[in-house]
């Protein structure tokens, strides 16, 4: 039967929820017709006789009077004979459900209604409000591309480096390899969820460790700035997350677009901690989080063991800690563990694929220049991180914050394009990771002086130009750009992401608005700042876009360039490690400072 | 009060503006003020002294990481 629906608004003006409930009958294919405000009910009443409407919507936002004026309605229509055909719902600002079902209406919609309750309320069907629940699935957004190299100069140049770098790791091996291998092939995640662990992998693990996490195994002693959570808060923590989870319902930011994936880090030293700030993180719409491991983690040989909260920040990396967090998650929310700096790297990557990662990170660049670790060290581990990553089925990002110590953009980039290509050779998905920084680079060059967009943009089509690879612009957005001000602070990252999303990227990590504040522990509101602004910024935005000044296509030409002109080095050196040791990738003016940590620990098999 | 602060999860922000003649005087009044409402573990976040005062945003941390956390066993007591 056809349906006609006949909406007539009770007030001298206001018709604009009308409006938007008849855009929504009609887009459902119903037909119907809006009468303008102020026409009498007798009025009202004769046309929906007349021309044999099934349902009259009536609205009434003014609030005086309401009871009686609608109660004469209702005699009205009845007298006329028009419930007898036609059913009669009132909604808006002045109606309260119980006082429309107690004058006789059909149905009452008050404040808040949606427009999809009243077309099923036209359409006769029962409203469930379930199908307007988000629901958020996992998704692989390396999945559409093909790393193919759009520069073929710049592929082959990255070809022979990552040759070099193959055949050097060939005959090597480390401590930190040495773990990986241990723990992929005799610690089983199921096994130690029923604490049913290895005896031998409990034998040889301290063997390959420094003496904290030695101690640990060996004498039962912790590191000086943690301690084991105690048996009553992990009872209370277990009913805490039981309640929590019943009640969690997630949010998407992304308005038209899909992309970009919102990520969040969490690292608040505490597992219990960080799973309050995952569980708000992912009710305001964050669909990933990033595992963020105390400095003195990467800087140690091996994990300890534990339940453990750390009063610093960066969460401890245990097997216990990292279950614990996965089996907070939402089924929908992505997970990051980071793999990308220290001496734990390949082992970070296979304790994080067993348990159940779906990313991880990995920059032996980064992270032997900026981050302190030896770059032959970094380059064995780096390399079998990797291999894992792959076996895994993780993909990884490759982040640049080499930077954010002053190593140009250009330099930063090609040391992620050998990520890359390496990751590429090896079966692994790697995503690039350039920075939305107002880095030394800009502060000192100016490229920066008038906008954040062009710089910015110029990364993105250099990158896109070389290679078909993801692109997730981190880590945070806006990095150096946010202040103290979380007004300021959320609106530089929203306007980053407004940026990113402009630019088509695949996945944005953003800061909280207290980003800039070095006093604290940052707070679970100051997260929620940011996730709101960003979803204003994709509202804003929708499917337009942002158009950067020429300065863009000339900055990205030079980067280009410059990435070409570091590979070619690097290329004729022979020599990926060395390479990094003599400054080609960054040297020590830029700020980029060979590592230390792990020095002399890479052997030969 | 005590037993409310519990349910925070981390920390509480005061956000307001305060009359003064300089930015170390409305400073000093922030950090007083959250001394004397109560709390011990308090900062300054964010101040910007113009014109007739600051704009302050002062924290009080209630739970910091490594903390017996009040809302983890509230949670449990209060509940269903």
């Amino acid at each position: 039967m056809e349906r006609k629906v006949l909406l007539a608004p009770l007030d001298p003006v206001h018709d604009i929820g009308l409006k938007m409930i008849k855009r929504g009958l009609e887009e459902s294919g119903l037909e119907t017709r809006l009468l303008p405000p102020d026409t009498p009910p007798e009025e009202i009443i004769r046309i929906a006789l007349d021309e044999k409407f099934n349902t009259l919507l009536l609205s009434r936002t003014l609030g005086y009077g309401v009871a009686e004026l609608l109660a004469r309605f209702v005699d009205l229509a009845d007298a006329a004979g028009l419930r007898e055909n036609v059913k009669i719902g009132i909604g808006g600002m002045a109606i309260r459900p119980e006082l429309a079902a107690e004058l006789g209406f059909d149905a009452g919609f008050g404040p808040g209604t949606t427009v999809e309750e009243a077309v099923a309320f036209v359409e006769g069907r029962e409203y469930n409000p379930e199908e307007t629940i988000i629901k958020k699935e996992k998704t692989d957004f390396t999945a559409p591309y093909k790393y193919t190299y759009g520069n073929q100069t710049m592929g082959n140049l990255l070809d022979k480096v990552s040759q070099q770098i193959i055949s050097w790791v060939g005959n090597k091996t480390s401590p930190g390899v040495e773990r990986a291998k241990l723990r992929e092939e005799l610690w089983d995640y199921q096994s130690f969820l029923k604490m049913q662990e290895n005896q031998e992998f409990l034998k040889k693990y301290p063997e390959l460790c420094d003496q904290v996490p030695k101690d640990y195994y060996l004498q039962g002693k912790i590191h000086p700035k943690t301690r084991e959570l105690t048996k009553e808060e992990l009872e209370n923590y277990q009913s805490f997350i039981t309640e929590i989870k019943e009640r969690m319902k997630v949010k998407k930011l992304q308005h038209r677009r899909k992309a970009p994936v919102i990520w969040n880090q969490y690292g608040t030293g505490c597992p219990f901690m960080d799973i309050g700030h995952i569980k708000v993180s992912e009710s305001w719409g964050a669909d990933g989080v990033v595992h963020f491991d105390p400095s003195w983690g990467a800087r140690t040989e091996g994990f300890l063991g534990g339940d453990l909260t750390h009063q610093e920040d960066g969460t401890v990396i245990t097997p216990n800690n990292l279950a614990r967090i996965y089996q907070s998650l939402e089924k929908s929310t992505l997970w990051q563990v980071r793999a990308h700096r220290g001496l734990n790297t390949p082992e970070t990557v296979v304790l994080a694929g067993k348990i159940g990662a779906d990313f991880t990170k990995i920059n032996v660049c980064y992270g032997s220049l900026a981050a302190g670790t030896d770059p032959a060290r970094l380059t064995v581990d780096g390399f079998y991180a990797i291999k894992y990553a792959a076996q895994y089925k993780m993909p990884f990002d490759i982040v640049t914050n080499e930077e954010l110590t002053g190593v140009p953009a250009y330099k930063a980039f090609a040391g992620m394009l050998i990520m890359a290509d390496l990751a590429i050779k090896l079966g692994a998905r790697p995503i690039l990771q350039p920075l939305f920084a107002y880095s030394p680079e800009m502060m000192i060059g100016g490229q920066m002086e008038d906008n954040y967009i062009d710089f910015n943009a110029a990364k993105i089509y250099a990158l896109r130009s070389i290679i078909d690879a993801p692109i997730w612009p981190g880590a945070p957005i806006g990095f150096l750009t946010q202040t103290e001000d979380r007004v300021q602070s959320s609106m530089s990252t929203s306007l980053h992401a407004l940026l990113a999303t402009a630019l088509g990227v695949d996945a944005i990590s953003i800061a909280s608005a207290d980003e800039a504040y070095s006093g604290g522990p940052i707070s679970v509101p100051s997260k929620i700042d940011t996730l709101r602004g960003v979803e204003e910024s994709f509202r804003f935005l929708g499917n337009a876009g942002i158009k950067p000044t020429a300065k863009a296509e000339q900055w990205q030409k030079e980067i280009i360039d410059g990435i070409e002109g570091v590979l070619k080095q690097v290329a004729a050196k022979g020599d990926f490690v060395q390479s990094l040791y003599d400054g080609l990738l960054g040297t020590r003016e830029e700020g980029a400072y060979p590592g230390r940590a792990g020095r002399n620990t890479v052997e030969e098999i | 009060m005590a037993k409310l602060m519990e349910k925070v999860m981390d920390a509480l922000d005061v956000e307001t503006f305060i009359v003064c003649d300089s930015e170390d005087e409305g400073k000093g009044i922030a950090l007083e003020m959250m001394k004397n409402l109560g709390f011990d573990d308090a900062d300054l976040v964010f101040i910007e002294f113009i014109g007739p005062g600051a704009r302050i945003r002062a924290r009080a941390y209630l739970h910091r990481s490594g903390d017996k956390y009040g809302w983890l066993f509230s949670s449990r007591e209060g509940g269903k």
